[in-house]
């Protein structure tokens, strides 16, 4: 039996050392911070791995993390708050404008995709607490390269494009030596198989959308739900291979036995109609901020914000 | 009594076999949806022994690949091919070569030899540092005659807005000699798929809804740079336009703006689409063909959930059924009572037959049928 179980340990030994890099990350919040993070246990610090009964809010954050950012000092592209209610089968994802003028927990104004470079996920979780209401219960933050991987290692992912995604100065930045570079992006419209590099093209070209950053939310969006919907024919035996592949570019607070829970939670969302979607379109935005940035409705925005994230 | 050594030494090689057999089946336990798709050619068992009418040319992977026979052949190597289609007399392949920054089109003969490269859509040396200078060509398409070479291609362009039109241009010409057919609407990625027919061309053309969200619409029209007309609908949301092989049909894919798309065939009188049929509903579903002779169409769909895109098949009863034959009249001479009444007829299910398994076929390429 011992023999079986150290056949089993040094199986899952690689996704367990990765794991322990990687999640159950502990939240620091600079000062000053109006978040309760610091007195407050997040849940996944719980060891238990028993079915999650309870509501709960994940921050998804997403950043360029080419080398033209020093460290861990990356601008978060796409902010999602995601909300989970197990009991209702019901997602709700706000997606955050990365331009949006907002008080940053560090201190000072500035558009909220600079929090987690002031201040990493703390930060970034801190501002968003505090500028919308809500309490996030844990978060996720993924590099570019990390979406790739993560796509690739589950064998690549079904979407509708929504159109043809056309961009002449699409960001070369992840397998070139120089990140100013540019290259020629062309994601055809309709349905289709992605791997991770066009997967990635298409959620993040911007340049090709009317609607600029919410058209490119909108496509993270559905991304999102794929890579949901390909994550429920994983099987635990699945983690040592997609952390192998993954590596370092991933980062959470949800500890290794909460992952676990999550899977078949994962699986039981069933249903498209069970994930409402939103994007903070003007009125609730609208686009006169300073540098280019997007100024809040709060009087929109919190009633909303309240309703589904409450 | 079995010796305290012997005992031992069983144990020991208990647990050094355990181990690694613990391991091994652990790993045997992993799901496959991170394997590869096999090439077609692989001999690999299809899922139904079928054999289709014809010819028909698919792309995966970058390569072209004919089925013929039941069997596959790979035409080209795996260097950006896809989007085959046939000239006319079904001698000639025409079909798209991408590479990183433009792509081109070619024509190939049915084996598979590049016999010309009909666009030059590379950037020239001295502009080759600001990638907007190239070009794409994407959907070539040969009119009946021949002698028209239609295609959505990337001029005109503006900075960032890159937008797909609509153009044709001689067969053996250049594109200096080309016709800018439509007007794309800025920033929606444009027009795209057009599929020249009698009097006009059909296409799809993106554009913003009333809800501002980016759907597909079938278009039609008859002249250069005209308005042209809808054939559906922005809730419709439709796309991959495929005439039928009498002329009078339509099949195409429409989503409803939403992650899921109905393969829908409509009838089509030459300017107007009539009444939709979703013929399959409910699952992601692309680019319907029209066998030659009729007897049906082949599609591509994923062949499990959320997997790589598979070749299907479905036969022509399951969207057009046969009539229910009127009862026969009794033998033995005229009929003095009332008719029998017709009974209903047991209600056969036509379910699409799935050819291939372990293939992902591009989706976003039409696949092209010699008959």
């Amino acid at each position: 039996m011992l023999s079986s179980v150290a056949g089993g340990l040094a199986y899952f030994l690689p996704a367990a050392q990765l794991a322990l890099d990687s999640t159950g990350q502990v939240i620091r919040v600079p000062t000053p911070s109006p978040t309760d993070l610091l007195t407050s246990p997040a849940p996944s610090q719980s060891p238990s791995s028993s079915p999650i009964t309870g509501a709960f809010t994940v921050l998804l954050l997403g950043s360029d993390d080419d080398s033209k950012f020093i460290g861990d000092h990356v601008l978060t592209q796409s902010m999602i708050l995601v909300r989970v209610v197990p009991s209702t089968k019901q997602v709700t994802m706000l997606s955050i404008p990365r331009d949006l003028y907002v008080p940053l927990s560090t201190g000072g104004f500035g558009k909220i995709d600079g929090a987690y470079s002031y201040g990493g996920a703390g930060a970034a979780i801190a501002t968003v607490q505090q500028d919308f209401g809500v309490h996030i219960n844990d978060y996720i933050w993924v590099g570019l390269l990390g979406l790739v991987k993560l796509i690739d290692a589950i064998g690549g992912i079904d979407v509708v494009t929504s159109h043809p995604v056309m961009d002449d100065y699409y960001p070369a930045d992840i397998y070139s030596s120089w990140p100013y570079d540019y290259e020629r992006v062309a994601v055809l419209g309709g349905p289709q198989h992605l791997d991770g590099l066009h997967a990635m093209q298409y959620v993040r070209s911007r340049h090709g959308d009317l609607q600029s950053d919410f058209g490119r939310s909108q496509r993270q969006q559905q991304v999102l739900m794929a890579i949901r919907q390909k994550a429920t024919q994983l099987s635990p035996e699945d983690l040592p291979g997609l952390t192998k592949a993954i590596g370092g570019e991933l980062k959470t607070s949800i500890g290794l036995s909460r992952v676990a829970a999550l899977l078949p939670l994962a699986a039981s969302f069933d249903s498209p109609d069970q994930i409402r979607q939103i994007i903070l379109l003007p009125p609730y935005t609208h686009g006169d901020g300073p540098g280019g940035s997007i100024r809040a409705n709060w009087g929109l925005i919190l009633p909303l914000v309240h309703q589904y994230f409450p | 009594m079995i010796s305290r050594f012997v005992l031992g030494a069983a144990l020991a090689l208990l647990m050094l076999v355990c181990g690694p057999l613990t391991f091994v089946y652990l790993g045997t336990k992993t799901s496959k949806i991170s394997v590869p798709p096999a090439k077609p050619t692989s001999a690999s068992p299809r899922a139904q022994a079928l054999t289709l009418p014809g010819t028909l040319y698919l792309a995966q992977s970058g390569a072209i690949y004919s089925l013929a026979a039941g069997r596959f052949h790979q035409l080209t190597p795996e260097a950006g091919w896809t989007q085959p289609s046939l000239s006319s007399d079904g001698s000639s392949i025409i079909a798209v070569k991408q590479a990183a920054l433009y792509s081109d089109v070619y024509v190939l003969n049915r084996f598979g030899t590049v016999v010309r490269k009909v666009t030059s859509n590379a950037a020239p040396p001295r502009l080759a540092y600001d990638t907007g200078q190239n070009h794409w060509s994407f959907y070539p398409r040969l009119s009946a005659d021949g002698k028209t070479l239609w295609m959505a291609y990337d001029k005109p362009k503006f900075d960032y807005d890159v937008v797909l039109s609509i153009w044709a241009m001689p067969f053996g010409g250049t594109i200096t000699q080309g016709k800018l057919w439509t007007n794309a609407a800025d920033y929606t990625g444009g027009d795209v798929q057009p599929v020249p027919v009698s009097g006009g061309v059909i296409y799809t053309k993106y554009d913003y809804g009333p809800d501002e969200k980016l759907v597909g619409r079938l278009w039609f029209t008859n002249r250069a740079y005209a308005p042209g007309k809808a054939l559906t609908t922005p809730g419709e949301d439709c796309r991959n336009p495929a005439v039928s092989p009498d002329g009078t049909q339509i099949a195409m894919i429409c989503t409803y703006e939403k992650q899921l798309s109905y393969l829908t065939v409509a009838s089509w009188n030459g300017s107007t689409l009539g009444a939709r049929k979703n013929i399959i509903t409910n699952q992601l579903v692309a680019q319907p063909t029209w066998a030659p002779d009729g007897s049906g169409i082949a599609y591509l769909a994923p062949g499990v959930a959320a997997g790589p895109f598979q070749l299907w098949w479905l036969p022509r009863a399951a969207y057009a059924p046969v009539p229910t034959p009127a009862p026969t009249p009794t033998p033995g001479g005229p009929h003095n009572g009332p008719l029998p009444s017709p009974s209903a007829a047991p209600a056969v299910v036509i379910r699409p037959i799935q050819m291939t398994t372990n293939n992902g076929f591009d989706a976003t390429s039409p696949p092209a049928w010699r008959g």
